[in-house]
């Protein structure tokens, strides 16, 4: 991996030579809206220190690079190659042969018209029965994704936040919190947790994404908010961990201090490992959770890819621009 | 001034077809078939049925030699009476069109004349945070009831005990006065080898509930066809102001497997007096177990019942309220589950006749098993002067196995003209949108419907009144959804 994840103030401890900087890196490394002070209880340094629960629970097996600064050394994390899908019903192409790699570490954006095809893409990436795959490939951590069950992608290391998450009437989010993290545990060969010591696991996440105790007893998004739901979804991230978190319009719907509750809690979750796709229309996020990478979709392909300035070229002249390009 | 408004009177039918599996969350997928038939009443006929007359001979046999105390013995002619001119329902018997009773008919009944010699196994029953009393087989055993911490005036016990004049004399007046009952009813008239009585004076409140535990001690197995049958019987009466919350748990002993619960509770509560009673129906899933309950509300008063049946080859709840006067209010919650060969009625029948009444009613029912059956026929009926009533049914069902069968008949006839109402019946399976969440976190298939079905009925355990018994029910119903069949 060519940059460096930091958590104080002061310079970079090791800086990539231009050279080898690769295409799309970002100008400058990850970016720190977290307050320096708090800053390191939730991120792991380069060097080697306790990793958080949240991460220590995702299985991240892949053989470490030694910070390697050259392009052979990253490690891929996510590898899509041609693939398409069809809606299951109708067996309408949706998605028409997307290319895509993430490696560990990065952070991803896509961008697109509504319709283009995003949320089908992460959906088919999570295993949503809605979607048949009909062609192309996807590696996950070195395992063919598309073999696995909903669940044990999500148990690999896979997290989506849904654009629309469900309500789910009669299921307490704390028990839907806790059954979650406890087949995580499960399939690490750990003692499952009983309520009480989930509660005080949990506990503190709440701060994390700002919401009250009481969203806790409430029913899986029965009666929440827009801004609710998102912040709902992101403390299920916190409290699961995960190694490619895909994040559907996260940011859609909050307001500015929901905005940075959220973008907050993302950030404090990175770790120079794990990586995040992000689906937004939006420069504003782009600019609290700084990209890699930005790939605009059109009619279910990535139709161009590039760092951080598409997404200004997009705000200034829209998505004419570049797809005349 | 009152018209005919709006009557809604249908019925409705729901199997889902076998349909062909797919992988994944669409194989759990069942589609349902709707039927909306229109009504036929049979004529009831009224000639001796000798099989009937058999049964309530050895019904007499049965009884006690000892002289009872009059209310009881009058409840037996009335019932002897009775049973000389009622059939055996039939399935050509509308109140018995989806609810086939030959099982008991086909067996070899014998009514239970004495409790068990030994009841050294109630030891073990003293799980329960307050001291139960204990019918066993039919008989009131209620020598473990510690009755000094009562309030004054209240009496809990067998009738033949009871010392009050006062009180024996208001019991007669309203013992066994029921127009509407059936067979079952008149069975348990006549073979109650005793009758136990609530009562609560004016003005009082009992604090803690009144626990009722049936518990069924005598039964075949499965090859004999020997079905023992008990009539246990109860008579609630809260005067004026009065309250009391009751709690009625059907089970049978360990290893009784096929027997015959066939009790008759009474319930009358006084001006502004408040029931809260919880039923709670866990027989073997051999048994057969048929239970009415007959409620009389004055003005003002409260009755509420919560309702979970998960036992019983055979259930049948038959469920009556009346209200007697303006200002009434009845809710009735009821959550039935079949896990195995099962069917689980409730017949529920609530009349209004007087101004600003309010009714609700809320029926849930799981059907889990590809042979089991749900029945629901609920009636409510807000008559001429039953006027400014606000008057709430819903049911839904869910059935999580083709061929798993629900018959619905939700049922609200409004004859006043000025009332709110609203009503509804929902079929479903579980949602495919909401099992992918559970999915997408992590969450096995299996563990997300198993979530899903509990909280389920979840929305009816959680309105019992005493937490200790919504966490022994939780318990109950998560172990029955756990073992599979
Ligand atoms: N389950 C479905 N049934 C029918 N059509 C679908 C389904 N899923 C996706 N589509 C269609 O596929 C296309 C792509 O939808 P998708 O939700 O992936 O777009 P998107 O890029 O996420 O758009 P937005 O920016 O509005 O969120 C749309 O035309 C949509 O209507
Ligand atoms: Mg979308």
């Amino acid at each position: 991996m060519a940059w460096q994840i930091q958590c104080t103030a002061s310079a970079p401890l090791i800086s990539p030579p231009p050279s080898l900087k690769p295409k799309c890196l970002p100008p400058h490394a990850l970016v720190f809206t977290l307050p320096v002070a708090r800053s390191s209880r939730f991120r792991s340094t380069h060097t080697p220190s306790p990793r958080p629960v949240a991460a220590s629970l995702s299985t991240v097996e892949s053989p470490t690079s030694a910070g390697g600064l050259d392009d052979s050394s990253k490690t891929p994390l996510l590898e899509v190659k041609g693939l398409t899908a069809v809606i299951a019903e109708t067996k309408q192409e949706i998605l028409k042969g997307v290319n895509l790699v993430i490696h560990q570490g990065e952070i991803h954006a896509i961008m697109g018209k509504n319709g283009s095809g995003k949320s089908t893409f992460s959906k088919v990436l999570v295993g949503h029965p809605d979607y048949e795959v009909t062609g192309g490939s996807v590696v996950f951590k070195g395992e063919n994704l598309l073999d696995m069950e909903p669940e044990e992608r999500s148990l690999a290391g896979l997290f989506m936040s849904f654009q629309a998450p469900v309500e789910i009437p009669g299921v307490s989010n704390i028990d839907f919190l806790n059954m979650a993290y406890n087949a995580r545990r499960k399939k690490l060969g750990e003692p499952e947790l009983g309520p009480l010591e989930f509660y005080a696991y949990i506990y503190p996440k709440l701060d994390l994404v700002n919401m009250k105790t009481d969203f806790l007893n409430r029913n899986v998004n029965e009666g929440f908010s827009g801004g609710e739901r998102k912040r709902n979804e992101i403390l299920q991230l916190a409290v699961l961990g995960a190694d490619l978190a895909i994040l559907d319009e996260i940011d859609s719907g909050l307001d500015v201090d929901a905005l940075r509750d959220v973008a907050k809690a993302v950030n404090g979750l990175l770790t120079p490992k794990n990586s995040v796709l992000m689906i937004t229309h939006y420069r504003r996020l782009l600019e609290v959770i700084k990209p890699t990478c930005i790939h605009i979709m059109e009619d279910g392909r990535i139709i161009k890819t590039g760092d951080s300035s598409l997404a200004e070229v997009l705000e200034e002249k829209g998505y004419i621009a570049i797809s005349a390009a | 001034m009152a018209a005919l408004a709006f009557t809604h009177q249908n019925l409705l039918q729901f199997t889902p077809k076998l349909t062909p599996s797919k992988p994944k969350l669409k194989s759990k997928r069942t589609k349902t078939r709707l039927s909306i038939q229109t009504l036929t009443a049979s004529p009831q006929a009224s000639f001796t049925d000798q099989f009937v007359l058999q049964l309530a001979d050895s019904l007499e046999d049965s009884l006690p030699s000892s002289s009872s105390p009059l209310p009881l013995q009058k409840l037996r002619d009335d019932s002897s009476e009775a049973l000389l001119s009622t059939q055996w329902p039939s399935r050509k018997d509308e109140s018995f069109r989806f609810t086939d009773t030959s099982f008991i008919r086909n067996s070899n009944i014998k009514p239970i004349s004495h409790p068990p010699e030994s009841l050294s196994f109630l030891d073990d029953s003293g799980d329960t945070q307050f001291k139960s009393l204990n019918f066993i087989d039919g008989f009131l055993v209620d020598s473990s009831f510690d009755s000094s911490n009562l309030p004054d005036g209240v009496y809990v016990g067998s009738l033949s005990k009871l010392s009050s004049e006062g009180i024996l004399k208001r019991v007669s007046g309203f013992l066994g006065d029921f127009e509407w009952g059936d067979l079952f009813w008149s069975v348990n008239g006549l073979g109650a080898p005793d009758l136990m009585v609530i009562y609560v004076p004016e003005g009082c409140r009992v604090e803690n509930p009144i626990y009722l535990k049936y518990i069924s001690v005598e039964g075949g197995n499965e090859g004999s066809k020997k079905v023992p049958l008990s009539n246990p019987r109860v008579f609630v009466l809260v005067e004026k102001g009065g309250e009391i919350g009751i709690v009625e748990e059907f089970v049978g002993k360990e290893g009784s497997e096929c027997y015959w619960t066939n009790s008759v509770l009474e319930v009358v509560v006084g001006e502004g007096g408040k029931v809260k009673h919880s039923y709670l129906q866990k027989q073997s899933l051999s048994a057969a177990h048929i239970k009415w309950t007959s409620v009389r509300q004055e003005s003002t008063s409260t009755y509420e019942l919560v309702e979970v049946s998960t036992g019983g080859k055979l259930s049948r709840h038959n469920v009556h309220v009346q209200q007697l006067g303006s200002d009434t209010a009845t809710e009735l919650t009821t959550f039935h589950l079949c896990v195995g060969d099962q069917t689980q009625d409730l017949h529920s029948r609530i009349v209004l006749d007087h101004p600003r009444g309010y009714t609700q009613q809320l029926h849930k029912c799981i059907v889990a098993h590809s042979s089991g059956q749900a029945v629901f026929d609920g009636n409510v009926k807000v008559n001429r002067f039953a006027q400014q009533t606000d008057a709430g049914q819903l049911t839904r069902s869910l059935l999580l196995e083709p061929r798993a069968t629900v018959n619905i008949k939700p049922n609200l006839q409004i004859i006043a003209d000025d009332v709110k109402c609203s009503h509804g019946a929902a079929i479903s399976d579980l949602e495919d949108s909401q099992l992918f969440y559970f999915q997408a976190r992590g969450i096995d298939l299996e563990t997300a419907r198993k979530a899903l079905v509990f909280s389920f009925g979840a929305e009816v355990i959680d309105r019992l009144p005493y937490s200790f018994v919504q966490k022994q029910v939780k318990d109950h119903v998560k172990e029955l959804l756990q073992s599979p069949r």
